[in-house]
């Protein structure tokens, strides 16, 4: 017997507190006056050695109880002797199926070096060896094959378009340890080319595996690496008709890359981009290719970068990039302040806007709150006022009439706020919350926005406000607002007063900001935030979208928004990279596409058409070869050979020469205090 | 019943404290539960008639006789002939011992021994009271007058138990100091010397007088039903005994059993009536054993 916790057996130290009880104990008499003591006497010879036994056997009772439970917390183990039996081979074959194994250096792929080695090392196997095979890419198990078996699955084997992933090979591993007797003979044949990516995995592996022997082969050219890969792109903008793509392509070889970057998106094919890489380079090249007015229709263009020429490995040439362009617009934006510099800060955040990807065209004019007219209101899509003054709400008939036509209107209060004009447009139902008492009193906005399903703002922006410690901001002051009964109020401050309220009016919003944009809001303007702010109060913005993923990745599709919204439905048909049709679910707004299947597009079928292209996780294909003494020093630390297999508790249960022996422990510790009570109760009589 | 049986409870007896009123409310409450009692009347029987003269009480005018004769005619009842009862009270130290800590076996006998003589007197039985220990500590002599019934109750009332128990040695001395023969009843625990009390019983029987052998015990006594560790202190030998009573049960009950079984069966081949009471029971029990005695010698 051995246990699994031997420190929990100096918890049987504690018997000696019985025992120590038992021998300090004196025993305590109650007097009492009796008058037949000659019946009693002849029966107390008898009882006092009775007793002296009985209190020996109550206190082995408890002593037992407590050993017991000192025991079982150890966990006890049970070996047992098996008869002989002859020791079985297991072999566990790790194959790497990744793209990176299609790598050819004219003499064939690496796949197929790796299959001919793993042919060869079942064939050199005992005839009744047991085979467990598993492809890296996948993470498949084909595990009790006979040796014919396994030549079959070997070659029935093919590449896929994936990373390895070496978690998925170990845990497979352990438990295929688990499902053999711990008696049998493992051995471990690891062959890939192990790529910088798969080492890093092995090298990240932080529970190594024991086994009896391990063997692996790195399948690695001779020759210098011939190839290079379209890494990463993306969109810059769109101008003129023409979309503006960057994109990296880097030579994970040793040869000299002389090839010629292309983008096409239909019949539209850009000018073909010379690419010049030594060795291990990496460069971006732009890219312009004509979309025209075909591609503003679009809701969703797929776009295909490729390389010219052929090198050791061709799908890494070809990147995917679904791009969504809208219609680009030119939003004028009135801000009107007391003064020409009141407005300033927020003016400059609101500038940098359309120089941030690929936002609306934002024209900015600046009027004195005094000269605020009609003409201007019909000019301006968004009017932001400084506070609320007797000329605006003299315009309150105006603003309202604004605001129902799709403008929007966002008004910020300071104590300048003239009360009367705030009541004429709150009457005009212009505001959406009417500034009562002014509180001076220094607190502190919420972390993020409260409501992120409200319509009127921009929903990438309120994420965006949530990675800015807007919460550190300390704003001095703010007024108690009575909130309009169509009104909502989006966001808070910390004491649970409005910050933000908005109010839809017609087909145009109305917002009011429960603070002075000089006073206290300067601070969230000064700070890094103020860009995201500004736009999650201009709403949403007509920008481009780029759909591309990794095969590692979820594809997730937007679903809503930009005029493509879907409502009502739970699940949507699409197209995966091999061409067959996959269910995809719905769930907030987006279409998740579990396992687009490879590389390639990704398409819903039937309206809205939307493209996701799914490309090689980035250094997927760096064939860098690996340096032999580090993977053996990594393949060592992650195989242990010699060592006893590590025992877990699962492990356990499947060992036939070990039994847990605390169940059993724990069974008789439970009859034992059920029982010591009736026992303790019996002996005393 | 239930109602007048509980003057016949010794723990409602005992919060009484006067004698006089405990002997009146146990023989009272006895024969009102017994009613209509078998033994009612049986102190003086019909013996003749005769006719009726001025001044004779109506009560006893036989109406029977008269609607068949036409005469008036007086039942005669006579007077039957007295006995002497000798109540023997134990009251070495022993008998105070109280179980429950209410009722000792003193109290218990005690009251029975009222409740006899007023049984005893108002049936006009001369009623002799002695006290015992070592020897006998009080004697008061027979006398059938209703006011000796004081007397005795006086004595009962003023009683305290003290030394120890020579049970034989006193009855050896009553049988040699009693001249009339009559019932001879003996309230005690009898824990003495078995031979001894069956020697002095017998030496009573001898002498032609009828026993009735009352073992007052208490209900601790027969079962000793004590938990934990005691040390037990004898109350007349001041011995002490230390003991875990649960673990002594059992062979203790079946001693006393055995001793109670001896008591019994040599009083019973002697002829001598022996009527076991615990403390905790009503006297009815002590009261039928007395009258059914009483009744076989008529």
């Amino acid at each position: 017997m051995s246990f699994t916790e031997w420190i929990f057996l100096l918890g049987g130290l504690a018997v000696a507190g019985p025992v120590i009880a038992h021998l300090l104990a004196k025993p305590r008499y109650r007097r009492l006056p009796f008058t037949m003591l000659r019946f009693l006497r002849s029966g107390q010879v008898e009882s006092r050695s009775r007793r002296k036994l009985r209190d020996l056997l109550i206190l082995l009772l408890r002593c037992a109880i407590i050993v017991l439970i000192a025991m079982l917390f150890a966990r006890p183990l049970l070996h047992i002797r098996l008869k002989p039996s002859r020791t079985r081979s297991v072999y566990c074959l790790g194959l790497d199926n990744s793209i990176s194994m299609a790598y050819s250096d004219g003499s064939g792929s690496y796949f197929e070096k790796l299959a001919d080695s793993a042919v060869d090392y079942i064939r050199s196997a005992e005839d009744d060896a047991l085979f467990n095979i598993c492809a890296l890419a996948s993470g498949d198990w084909m595990q009790g094959l006979g040796k014919e078996q396994a030549l079959a699955e070997v070659k029935a084997l093919k590449v896929e378009p994936g990373s390895a992933n070496v978690a998925d090979f170990l845990s497979g591993l352990s438990r295929a340890n688990r499902a053999e007797d711990l008696g049998d003979n493992v051995s471990v044949l690891v062959l890939s080319d192990f790529t910088p990516n798969t080492l890093r995995q092995f090298i990240n592996v932080a529970e190594p595996a024991a086994v009896n022997r391990i063997d692996y082969e790195p399948i690695v050219s001779s020759k210098p690496v011939n190839n290079a890969a379209i890494a990463d792109a993306h969109v810059v903008g769109v101008v003129e008709g023409k979309l503006t793509i960057n994109a990296a392509v880097v030579n994970y070889g040793q040869a000299e890359q002389n090839r010629r970057l292309t983008a096409r998106a239909g019949a539209n094919q850009s000018d073909p981009i010379d690419i010049n890489l030594s060795g291990n380079q990496r460069k971006n090249y732009q890219l312009k290719l004509d979309v025209g007015a075909a591609g503003r229709e679009s809701s969703s263009l797929p776009v295909e970068l490729s390389l010219s020429n052929t090198d050791g490995l061709n799908a890494d040439d070809t990147f995917y990039l679904a791009v969504s362009i809208p219609g680009h617009e030119d939003i004028n934006i009135l801000l009107a302040g007391e003064s020409e510099n009141r407005l300033f800060l927020l003016k400059t955040a609101m500038e940098t806007l359309p120089r941030t990807s690929s936002y609306d065209t934002l024209r900015i004019k600046q009027v004195p709150m005094s000269e605020l007219a009609d003409s201007d209101l019909d000019w301006a899509d968004v009017v932001v006022s400084s506070t609320i003054t007797d000329h605006l709400g003299n315009l309150a008939s105006e603003i309202e009439s604004f605001i129902k036509a799709g403008g929007r209107f966002v008004c910020f209060v300071t104590e300048a706020l003239v009360p009367e004009a705030a009541k004429l447009l709150w009457q005009q139902d212009v505001l959406a919350a009417l500034p009562g008492k002014c509180i001076r009193e220094r607190t502190h906005i919420q972390p993020k926005p409260s409501d992120s399903q409200v319509s009127g703002v921009d929903h990438i922006a309120e994420r965006s406000l949530s990675n800015y410690r807007i919460d550190k901001i300390l704003i001095k002051g703010y007024f108690e607002c009575e909130q309009h009964p169509d009104a909502r109020l989006i966001w808070q401050f910390r004491d649970g007063f409005g910050f933000v309220y908005l109010k839809r009016q017609g087909s145009g919003t109305s917002i009011l900001v429960n603070t002075s944009v000089d006073d206290s809001l300067g601070s969230l303007t000064k700070s890094s935030a103020s860009v995201a702010f500004c736009r999650y109060l201009l709403g949403e913005s007509h920008q481009i979208d780029e759909y591309c993923f990794t095969r590692d990745e979820r594809v997730l599709l937007p679903i809503s928004g930009g005029g493509r919204a879907v409502t009502g439905q739970k699940q949507f048909w699409v197209e995966t990279c091999d061409g067959r049709n996959r269910r995809a679910s719905v769930a907030d707004s987006f279409l998740l596409v579990p396992d687009p299947a490879g590389i390639g597009w990704v398409k819903t079928l039937g309206k809205p058409t939307i493209y996701a292209g799914v490309n090689l996780p980035q250094g997927e294909t760096d064939m860098t070869k690996p340096v032999a003494s580090e993977l053996a020093g990594v393949m060592d630390r992650v195989f242990k050979t010699g060592a006893e297999r590590i025992v877990s508790e699962a492990e356990v249960f499947h060992d036939k020469k070990r039994r847990p022996l605390w169940k059993i422990f724990a069974w008789v510790l439970i009859l034992l205090l059920l029982a010591e009570p009736a026992v303790a109760n019996r002996l005393k009589r | 019943m239930r109602k007048n049986r509980k003057y016949l409870d010794p723990v409602f007896l005992s919060k009484l404290g006067n004698m006089d009123l405990v002997a009146r409310c146990a023989v009272e409450g006895f024969f009102a539960g017994l009613h209509p009692s078998p033994f009612h009347g049986f102190s003086v029987e019909y013996s003749d008639h005769r006719e009726y003269h001025a001044g004779d009480e109506l009560k006893f005018v036989d109406w029977k006789v008269f609607g068949r004769s036409d005469k008036l005619y007086i039942k005669q009842f006579q007077q039957e002939t007295n006995t002497t009862a000798y109540i023997l009270l134990d009251s070495s130290k022993s008998m105070s011992f109280a179980g429950d800590g209410v009722v000792s076996k003193m109290d218990y006998g005690s009251y029975l021994a009222a409740a006899l003589s007023y049984l005893m007197l108002s049936q006009s039985d001369s009623t002799a009271l002695i006290l015992f220990a070592e020897r006998v500590i009080k004697h008061i002599p027979p006398r059938s007058r209703r006011t000796h019934l004081n007397i005795i109750l006086t004595a009962l009332q003023y009683n305290r138990p003290a030394g120890q128990t020579n049970l034989a040695g006193v009855l050896h001395t009553i049988a040699e100091t009693t001249k009339r023969r009559g019932i001879v009843i003996l309230i005690s625990d009898l824990l003495d010397d078995e031979a001894d009390i069956f020697r002095g019983l017998a030496h009573l029987k001898f002498l032609k007088h009828d026993v009735i052998v009352f073992h007052t015990m208490d209900h601790q006594e027969l079962n000793l039903d004590y938990e934990g560790l005691i040390q037990f202190e004898d109350l007349e030998s001041k011995a002490r005994m230390r003991a875990f009573p649960q673990s002594l049960r059992e062979g203790y009950r079946q001693r006393v059993a055995e001793f109670l079984d001896d008591i019994e069966k040599t009083t019973g081949n002697s002829g001598i009536d022996y009527c076991l009471l615990d403390t905790s029971e009503p006297l009815d029990r002590a009261l039928v054993a007395y009258l059914s005695k009483r009744k076989r010698m008529m």
